[in-house]
């Protein structure tokens, strides 16, 4: 962690609302990206950023230094979008389909299709198999680097990419192909 | 699939930030990150509020729009505005000095002025109006509040801006205006100060009161029953009193109650009648019968059935007390929460030493004030309790689960162990579902935990759930309008309300066809039972607590009576006589001990000719009185044209002793009710 970025939190914890304003200045794009290939969805990236800018603004005076800011960042993205995705369960809308905004590329728009379908198959394998497959494959993060984020032994990310290579080769390919509903 | 080809997907990716969004977001983050600051600054750490997340909104406020247009440095604009900042707080100054004629001639104390920073002053200046705004609640005040925030802020800036951090007789040579300024600042303060002062001490704290949203649930008088079609009613005892405070509160004020107020049965057994104590402790209980003419239909009698009973003699049982305090917003008025906490002060003097209590909260959150604590560190209890204020949001918290997890955590085995909830009627106490929060609150109450409800205030009073709760926590409801009814309930009748003798007491006549044609039974309403529930054990019913009387009054019409309602039918037979000519019916009672599963019973025949002492008489004379006020009320509709005069005079022919005037107090009341009636 560089000087300045510790400066800028500690002077957030105490109060300073330039320095709160600085810190969701310059780690908004990351969260946002972040929140894009988890939710696999702009708009719910939008929602999920914004909801853990939010949060952000109690919890800054909870972070202790103990762990990198941007593995306590991803913690906070990934808390408010299992909390996001519950509310929309809850309100009777499950997560977004097939409508796709910011008029995307043809090409793009059939891999962002593609990518919820395969979002939407790891999440039905369990808890933590999403965060661990956005987190090792969609932020090029070591299995270690996940695993601190998640909280959990190196070797159950491991595993869990394990299951779930194992569970997209097992002749799923036919049924993620665009369009088809998963 | 293979891992490249999920990273393409996921390169793939558009996820550039929409800049707009971004804005949003920070926008929002911000506003969450001033409201966490100011909670900081004005939260009540003992009691931990957390404030919901604030709606966002996509545009900036107009303070912000201010402050930005205030740093483009244009001096024109920042000179206009220190200046409506002064005029501002001057106006204010003479505000004050009208509204408080004895301090109009208040001295500025200029030695204070030269040695603060002017720089210091803004803000606390912004903070004690809006102190002193709250304190006087005065509408018009609280518009100018905002304005005078926001200029106070803006003179903050420009004092910033000069950065004056010299004694301000130094800075007067250089910025008359800014000196001015820091003058009406000051003297601002020193307004807002005396007024902050004069507020707490001789202005009652304004607080939120809700108007009209009391909530009662309708039940429609019992209807008159013919003997020969259903001869048996059945029902279950009820010795809540909170229906008769609620109507006394009403009175008082000079309104007739509502009438889904009204509740009969509670109004009767308000009172205490003197009955005759059982003989020994085998039986809890006695049970009374005296019939007597109604007084408001000639040829048709009451039947009164009193149940008296017995004293807890020598040593109180041990009790584990668990009060469950609502301290939201809305109990900030001198009859709510200053009066919880006179009633729970009230209710330590009759515990003894060793007995623990314990107190939790709810509002904003739940949490525990006070950690089980023997009644001897009475000290330590008043200090936990004083230390309560009313405020905060309304999300709830686990409020009641928390209570009954410490209750269970002090639980003493042949003990008495009792949540009371004390609260105006918000019920956001963890639970929010009406139906779930009843089926924790019996749940529970097999697990021996009681819970007795305590209303307070009015306004947005939820009468059905508080008689619900306590219903099923097998508790008392009794609403707390006065510092005398917090007396009657928690002191003088402590024992009733704290050491149940016998549970699950129900009521079953028989009438007896050949002697009644027809029969209704007073209040009850809501407390009937089907008749095969008298029999079943599983059926929950009313408690009797040590030294409680219960009333039950019949209106009966005596066969071969032309008083009846019903006209005669031509062609079902005429009852036959089975030979128990001389009785109006059969009175059965079930109960059981506290500490039993299996009910017992009780039963005594009505007899015709049975002759009351007059002490028993008088008793049930009163009891009428109460039931003919209580229906008048209600609408008086089976009384034929009886009054309040009729009421009034009955009342006062049977007053009897009356040790705690609790009687006369009735009769005030009628007459209350009398010229209310009239307008």
């Amino acid at each position: 962690m560089t000087q300045d970025l510790q400066e800028t939190i500690r002077r957030a914890q105490r109060g300073d609302r330039d320095a709160f304003s600085l810190l969701v200045e310059q780690h908004y794009a990351a969260m946002f990206s972040f929140a894009c290939r988890y939710c696999g969805d702009r708009q719910d990236a939008q929602d999920v950023t914004q909801q853990a800018c939010i949060k952000l603004a109690r919890a800054i005076e909870q972070f202790r230094f103990e762990s990198a800011f941007s593995t306590w960042l991803y913690r906070l993205v990934i808390n408010c979008a299992r909390d996001w995705h519950k509310a929309q369960r809850s309100r009777g809308c499950g997560e977004r389909g097939g409508e796709l905004d910011d008029v995307p590329t043809h090409d793009n728009a059939e891999s962002a299709v593609m990518l919820r379908q395969v979002i939407a198959l790891v999440e039905r394998m369990g808890e933590g198999f999403r965060e661990s497959l956005v987190l090792v494959l969609g932020e090029g993060l070591t299995h270690a680097e996940a695993a601190a984020i998640l909280e959990v032994k190196e070797s159950t990310v491991s595993w869990r990419l394990h299951e779930i290579r194992k569970r997209l080769n097992a002749g799923l390919n036919a049924e993620l192909q665009p369009g088809v509903g998963v | 699939m293979n891992d490249r080809e999920l990273e393409n997907l996921f390169a793939r990716l558009d996820d550039a930030p929409n800049v707009d969004a971004k804005e949003r977001a920070l926008t929002a983050a911000l506003q969450a990150f001033d409201a966490v600051q100011h909670e900081k600054n004005s939260a009540n750490a003992s009691q931990g509020f957390a404030a919901a997340s604030r709606l966002t909104s996509e545009r900036p406020s107009f303070g912000r729009k201010i402050m930005q247009r205030l740093t483009t440095r244009n001096s024109t604009q920042r000179w206009l505005y220190s200046g409506m900042a002064s005029a501002a707080v001057l106006v204010l100054g003479v505000f004050v000095a009208l509204q408080l004629p004895q301090y109009s001639g208040v001295e500025v104390p200029t030695e204070v002025a030269s040695v603060v920073r002017m720089t210091d002053l803004a803000v606390p200046a912004e903070r004690r109006i809006d102190t002193m705004v709250r304190g006087v609640g005065s509408d018009a005040v609280r518009e100018k509040k905002a304005e005078i925030a926001e200029n106070a802020s803006v003179a903050q800036l420009s004092a910033d801006e000069s950065e004056v951090d010299m004694p301000a007789a130094v800075a007067a040579a250089a910025a008359p205006a800014a000196l001015q300024r820091s003058f009406a600042l000051e003297q601002g303060i020193v307004f807002a100060n005396r007024l902050g002062g004069i507020a707490a001490d001789a202005i009652a704290p304004p607080g939120y009161q809700d108007v009209g949203r009391d909530k009662f649930e309708t039940a429609a008088a019992n209807p008159i029953k013919r003997t020969s079609e259903e001869p048996v009613s059945t029902f279950s005892i009820d010795v809540d009193t909170a229906s008769y405070s609620f109507a006394r509160r009403q009175l008082n004020a000079g309104a007739l109650p509502q009438k889904a107020a009204v509740r009969l049965e509670e109004m009767v057994n308000y009172f205490p009648y003197d009955y005759p104590l059982p003989p020994d402790t085998s039986q809890p209980f006695s049970t009374n019968v005296t019939v007597l003419d109604s007084p408001w239909k000639a040829g048709n009698k009451l039947v009164h059935i009193g149940i008296q009973g017995y004293e807890v003699t020598g040593a109180q049982p041990r009790a584990n007390i668990v009060f469950l305090l609502d301290v939201s917003g809305s109990m900030d008025s001198p009859d709510k929460l200053p009066l919880v906490k006179q009633s729970v002060s009230l209710l330590l003097d009759r515990l003894q030493p060793q007995d623990t209590v314990a107190i939790v909260v709810y509002a904003g959150a739940a949490g525990t004030v006070l950690e089980p604590t023997q009644v001897k560190d009475k000290q330590k209890i008043l200090a936990a309790l004083n230390r309560l204020q009313a405020g905060g949001a309304t999300a709830g918290g686990k409020g009641i689960q928390l209570a009954y997890q410490l209750a269970e955590s002090q639980f003493i085995e042949d003990g008495v162990n009792r949540i009371v909830l004390a609260t105006d009627g918000d019920f956001n106490v963890g639970i929010y579902d009406t139906e779930e929060l009843k089926g924790f609150v019996e749940r529970k109450r097999e697990s021996g935990v009681f819970l007795s409800v305590l209303g307070f205030g009015q306004g947005n009073y939820h009468d059905a759930l508080m008689q619900t709760l306590a219903q099923n926590g097998n508790g008392v409801a009794a609403y707390i309008d006065t510092l005398g009814e917090a007396q009657k309930v928690l002191v003088d009748e402590a024992t009733s309300a704290l050491f149940p003798i016998a549970k699950d007491v129900k009521i079953q006549v028989e009438f007896n066809p050949a002697t009644v044609s027809e029969y209704r039974l007073l209040g009850y309403e809501t407390r009937m039972l089907a008749e095969e529930d008298f029999n079943s054990d599983t059926v929950d019913a009313g408690d009797i607590g040590a030294g409680h009387s219960v009333t039950a009054i019949y209106e009966i019409t005596p066969a071969g009576s032309d008083s009846g309602a019903f006209a005669g039918s031509r062609y079902a037979e005429a009852p036959v006589s089975a030979g128990k000519s001389d009785e109006y019916g059969y009175l059965k009672l079930r109960y059981k001990l506290p500490q039993e599963s299996k009910s017992r019973l009780i039963s005594q025949p009505i007899g015709m000719h049975t002759q009351a002492t007059p002490d028993m008489l008088r008793e049930a004379q009163f009891a009428t009185a109460v039931a003919g006020f209580a229906q008048l009320l209600e609408g008086g509709k089976y009384l034929a044209g009886w009054g309040f005069a009729d009421a009034l005079e009955l009342a006062q022919a049977n007053r009897g002793d009356d040790p705690y005037g609790y009687r006369a107090e009735f009769i005030q009341l009628i007459r209350k009710a009398q010229v209310a009636g009239a307008m």
